[in-house]
């Protein structure tokens, strides 16, 4: 028995409508004998008979229309049956369809949550390898088939063979302990922050982030990591205290021709004590010049042993710290700070040393630098700003400063008018060493020269003791022998 | 690798591309595609030349000057204007055992055999298992003044073809290795010269005829830790010169030159990413569907868990190529733009 | 000084002579009643939705089909279109792997790539694999003569196309270049008078197709393209020019498309008298089947035997086509590069017969 089905006539036609039967049940019908007349968006034409025999049933009527492949009549053979090709025969549309490409499972993951949506992004991706060299795969819920099976259906659109990620659900519990609000970008974790927590099993929430709006950077992580394990918390490293405003940001819309940088964490932090110290002190600026030529040559000669001897570059950093300390201890007026209607004078020197690092500026203290010798304030500097510069310095590292100095010196500027380091009464700027003619005995010479100036409040000292206290500072660079107390 | 920028319109003159080296024996980016070819065709009878004006004229940009007195007319063929044809007739040689080389005056009319290249060129091995071994070859890019006829980047186009490799070399080196490979391949290849490097880039470049850069390979042209700039042609210079300037604030930036658009070498772009956590995807096609929007959603797809921060792209943006300077500087990323992405990468 | 080839336009030339001896004769024959069964039972399969994909019928035309293929040598390479089957089969294409092309089978020439009349066997029989845009393989066809011309083979390139691609500027580009170049290059055009839906008049300016070949410097020659041996007269001429050297020929042969453009087409814009006039009197099978038992050739035994062959054949190579596996579905981003090895060595057979 052969069924007759509702033809394909053309790649889009989906059905067709019986015009008229050609022939009757019971009629008999030869091969290619034409059966009934069809109606197509395309084309009107006879269907002709696949097989001989005898028409046994019609199953639509004239006038219907029908979907392609609908059983429309049934014949039953004459003789010896015709092979049942009308089942095994290659039906139409079944050739031409591409098996869907694997990589739409792994796209489909870009449905996981991004971290830059802000809101509780914290989903715990599902236990996978540690090492992330093959962490594509894992990180959709499940592996995409090797090698797709026949499509089932022609025209099925390319549908994810696995389910969609099921980390696009907001709904997972999060495993990773979810982080203080330390501003607004704080709850963004992106996805290197997380794998390198999860592997090192770390608690996020004891991480400060240090970068753009509180936000954990991997360089935050990273240094957790390679200082060995979880630290206190830390502060930003400002000696103000951070306050860290909940009200979320609202999304400024950049102009033409212009370009928003949300500000960070630090940098808030740096604003509200660099406004806050000019609003403080009443501060004053005084200049000298200094001929360091002398320590120029010192230093050329000796760097190399020193580095040998110590495994440290010698700059001229520690030397002018040496000679700062001296002075203060001297002109302790300016080595003080004042505490309502009382000038607190210290009889220590707690040097604290701008430095600028990725995030901004920070502000480590050499504790008790009057204590010590010159190799000692260059080991303490080299130490510090390389834990400055890594995010390693402990709260207490960070305060106490007595006196501040800042060296933009490497940077070129050769004078320059900082702000005072609260609460202390002056900062100290090195600038750079340039050789300038100078006049020695009426006659014109050249000498490395640098301008050593301070900013100071005028509510403690005036200008006579500053001005002392620099000229103090410039004599003992200009007449100490650093040499022995450099130990070469 | 010593490289040098040297005065555009430099080049020395000779009847072989060797002998057009500069004094010190470096060649220029130019210089380095001639010899290729010069080599490549005196290795082997099979490969010969087609194009517009490169058999009497020497080519458009003097690549092929030389060439005919060498090897004549008929393996450096002058022919008319008709880029269906000169495409169509390469399929058709390299199908009876021919090793074609067509040049295209411009890269921008290799539009005018679109049909030939995309449908023909592209798909006939993969439909019929006949390899065409047919290196297109022409001048592409901008940032020469030469506005939109003359200064398109087209690699898009014919990466979304299939089955065409297709090369963007931005050193001499590279360029003249990767020709050869090109040319020895016996898949379809598009080799793209961008025209801004010509004569503007020279270096030491080996004399060893049997020295090939392998096709689908990039490059570390420069490393780095802070940031993976990914990018390709003329870019890579742009791109070498503002990591100079980001160096001295502190920013290490590290450049993978592609080389090879089509296929893409995943894993030297992966194991950048690995490195850095930072990726800037910095190209000369159009932004969207340019080459970096595919190289972008490799490693979104692929380093996820590797990055700190999204991935970046900076391209110019679909428009025609413009003439007037000040809209053509506007047009391509220049090195303060590609600072400035690096700058938000870096504090995001 | 540049030399000027006169224009042969000769509508409806009657062949004369035998040019063939009596067993090439039936050949040809062979091929023409070949071709008839073919289209009839494929077209018959394709309204019984028994086909996938599209038929392109060449019904009327098998004069021009035969003709101008079978004035070819083995070396010889074809660029046919989607109409030329027959051109194929002509050739020599193996009917079993065509048919197994059509049911998107392992076996067919493409491995699956492509189906229908998209269909070439270029190591096997120098025929370029039928790409749909018209005439894109005209530029090809060039590049294969361009390889001949340098080798000093002897080799020629053949290449058909439509009335309506003579519109494209791929043609005249293609016809100037070997004209420039001197290619040993024939270019066929089978005018059966209707592009898709558009006749000639709607098509070109000018009155016949073969008087273009002026404007590029050669012979073009107008044929009676139901007439086989004519059709074989002119194409046999027009090789013998190449392969000496001479250049190419521009042969537009006239028929008329029996069917629609394809399966799904009914026509009806061919005029019915003229439709009627071409089946009645102008039948390429039926009337060189008369020729040849007029002259003695065939008797009526003779005939039904190459018909019974015919039918045979055709019914071997759909059973053959319906018993090939399909290609494996892994295999869908293989081939590409020669390196990945695909197409050296045989293809996987798992892929199974059920069409899903």
């Amino acid at each position: 028995m052969t069924s007759i089905q509702m033809p394909q006539l053309g790649e889009t036609i989906v059905e067709g409508t019986i015009l008229k039967w050609l022939k009757r049940e019971g009629d008999a019908v030869a091969r290619d004998e034409p059966l009934f007349e069809i109606s197509t968006d395309k084309v009107d034409t006879e269907v002709p008979s696949p097989v001989a025999g005898t028409v046994t049933k019609i199953l639509v009527d004239e006038g219907a229309t029908v979907p392609v492949g609908t059983a429309l009549m049934e014949i039953s053979e004459a003789g010896a049956a015709a092979s049942g090709d009308a089942a095994a025969s290659g039906d139409a549309a079944a050739s031409g369809d591409g098996a869907t490409s694997s990589g739409d499972a792994a796209a489909s993951g870009d449905a996981a949550s991004s971290p830059a949506s802000g809101a509780a992004p914290t989903t715990e991706p599902t236990p996978e390898p540690s090492g992330g060299a093959a962490s594509s795969e894992g990180s959709s819920a499940a592996p995409p088939p090797a090698a797709v099976t026949p499509p089932a259906a022609p025209a099925v659109p390319a549908a994810p063979a696995a389910p969609v990620a099921p980390a696009a659900a907001a709904s997972v519990p999060a495993a990773v302990a979810t982080v203080p609000d330390r501003g607004p970008r704080s709850q963004i974790l992106s996805p290197l922050v997380r794998r390198l927590a999860k592997e090192h099993d770390l608690d996020l929430a004891q991480i400060a982030g240090t970068g753009s709006g509180g936000r954990i950077t991997k360089a935050d992580v990273m240094a957790v990591i390679s200082s060995g394990g979880q630290v206190a918390p830390a502060t930003a490293g400002a000696t103000a205290p951070v306050t860290a405003p909940a009200q979320p940001m609202p999304a400024p819309s950049a102009g033409i021709g212009e370009e928003i940088v949300p500000v960070s964490h630090i940098r808030r932090a740096i604003a509200e004590h660099m406004l806050a110290s000019t609003q403080t002190s009443a501060r004053a600026w005084t200049m000298v010049e200094v001929n360091v030529d002398h320590l120029v040559k010192l230093r050329e000669r000796i760097k190399a042993t020193f580095q040998e001897r110590y495994g440290l570059k010698i700059t001229y950093l520690p030397m002018v710290v040496r000679a700062t300390v001296d002075a203060l201890l001297e002109y302790p007026d300016v080595n003080a700070r004042l505490d309502g209607d009382n000038i607190v004078r210290h009889r220590f020197v707690n040097m604290g040393i701008a430095v600028s690092y990725d995030a901004g500026l920070i502000v480590p203290v050499i504790k008790g630098a009057d204590g010590m010798n010159t190799i000692g304030v260059a080991r303490a500097i080299a130490d510090l700003a390389a834990r400055a510069r890594s995010h390693q310095l402990r709260p207490d590292e960070v305060q106490g400063a007595t006196f501040t100095i800042t060296n933009p010196g490497p940077y070129g500027s050769v004078a320059s008018v900082p702000i005072i380091n609260q609460p202390n009464v002056g900062i100290l700027s090195f600038d750079a060493i340039v050789k300038r003619p100078v006049v020695i005995d009426d006659a014109i010479a050249i000498r490395s020269m640098v301008n050593i100036s301070m900013s100071w409040d005028h509510r403690v000292i005036d200008g006579e003791a500053a001005t002392r206290f620099l000229a103090r500072v410039k004599e003992n660079l200009e007449t100490w022998d650093f040499a022995e107390d450099l130990g070469v | 690798m010593a490289t040098q920028q040297v005065e555009a319109g430099a080049a020395g003159h000779g009847a072989e591309p060797r002998g057009k080296r500069g004094e010190d024996g470096q060649a220029t980016y130019l210089i380095a595609i001639a010899e290729a070819l010069w080599e490549e065709m005196e290795r082997d009878d099979r490969v010969f030349m087609l194009g517009e004006d490169i058999g009497v004229y020497g080519g458009a940009f003097k690549v092929t000057e030389g060439f005919i007195d060498r090897f004549g007319p008929e393996r450096v063929m002058d022919t008319p204007i008709a880029e269906e044809t000169i495409v169509g007739m390469s399929v058709g040689a390299a199908m009876e055992g021919l090793r074609p080389v067509a040049e295209f005056q411009y890269a921008d009319f290799m539009s005018s055999g679109f049909d030939e290249i995309t449908t023909v060129l592209s798909r006939y091995h993969y439909r019929a298992g006949v390899p065409l071994p047919v290196v297109l070859r022409g001048p592409s890019g901008g940032g020469v003044r030469a506005s939109s006829f003359h200064s398109i980047n087209p690699e898009p186009w014919y990466a979304y073809a299939g089955g065409i490799k297709i090369m963007c070399p931005a050193f001499p080196s590279d360029a003249k290795g990767l020709l050869k490979s090109a040319i020895r391949d016996d898949n379809p290849s598009l080799f793209l010269e961008h025209k801004w490097i010509y004569r503007r880039i020279k270096e030491e470049v080996s004399e060893d005829p049997e020295l090939l850069v392998p096709i689908g390979s990039a490059d570390v042209k420069r490393e780095g830790s802070d940031v993976s700039i990914i990018t390709y042609g003329a870019m890579v210079h742009k791109a070498l010169e503002a990591a100079d300037a980001l160096a001295q604030r502190g920013i290490s930036a590290e450049i993978v030159d592609l080389r090879t658009v089509y296929p893409l070498d995943e894993e030297t772009i992966l194991r950048s990413i690995e490195k850095t956590s930072r990726a800037l995807v910095l190209y000369e096609s159009y932004r969207f569907l340019g080459i970096g929007t595919e190289v972008a959603a490799v490693i979104a797809e692929k380093a996820f868990e590797h990055l700190d921060a999204p991935v970046v792209r900076l391209a110019p943006p679909n428009v025609p190529v413009p003439f007037s300077p000040p809209l053509e500087d506007a047009f391509l990323p220049q090195i303060a733009d590609i600072e400035a992405a690096v700058d938000r990468l870096a504090g995001w | 000084m540049r030399r000027t080839v006169a224009t042969k336009v000769e509508p409806d030339a009657a062949a004369s002579g035998r040019p063939l001896p009596d067993d090439r004769l039936k050949e040809i024959l062979y091929f023409l009643k070949l071709a008839r069964y073919f289209d009839e039972r494929m077209e018959a399969l394709y309204r019984q939705g028994r086909l996938p994909g599209a038929i392109y019928s060449g019904r009327g035309q098998e004069g021009t089909h035969v003709g101008v293929a079978y004035a070819l040598e083995p070396e010889d390479s074809l660029f046919p279109t989607h109409r030329d089957l027959t051109a194929q089969l002509t050739k020599g294409l193996d009917l079993n792997r065509v048919m197994a092309q059509f049911w998107g089978r392992i076996d067919g020439y493409l491995r699956g790539r492509d189906g229908n009349s998209h269909i070439g066997d270029w190591y096997g029989h120098r025929t370029y694999a039928v790409m749909s845009h018209l005439p894109i393989a005209y530029p090809v066809a060039c590049g294969a003569a361009l390889a001949y011309q340098r080798a000093g083979s002897g080799h020629i390139a053949m290449a058909i196309c439509g009335d309506g691609a003579t519109s494209n500027g791929r043609w005249h580009e293609a016809l100037n270049t070997s004209a420039v170049f001197r290619l040993p290059v024939v270019w066929v055009v089978n005018n059966n008078q209707f592009a898709y839906s558009t006749p000639n008049a709607k098509e070109f300016a000018v009155p016949t197709i073969a008087e273009r070949g002026a404007a590029y410097g050669i012979p073009g020659i107008r044929v009676d393209g139901t007439d086989v041996l004519e059709v074989y007269g002119v194409a046999r001429e027009a090789v013998e020019r190449a392969r000496r050297g001479d250049g190419p020929t521009l042969i537009e042969a006239v028929s008329l498309r029996w069917r629609g453009h394809a399966g799904h087409d009914p026509a009806k814009y061919v005029p019915r008298e003229l439709l009627e006039h071409y089946m009645l009197s102008k039948d390429p099978v039926k009337n060189f089947e008369q020729y040849l038992k007029d002259q003695g050739v065939v008797t009526d035994e003779d005939v039904a035997e190459i018909q019974a062959r015919v039918e045979r054949e055709f019914e071997e190579g759909h059973e053959y086509a319906l018993a090939s596996p399909f290609p494996e579905p892994g295999d869908v981003t293989k081939g590409w590069w020669v390196e990945d090895g695909y197409w050296v060595g045989e293809p996987g057979r798992g892929g199974g017969t059920e069409a899903s």
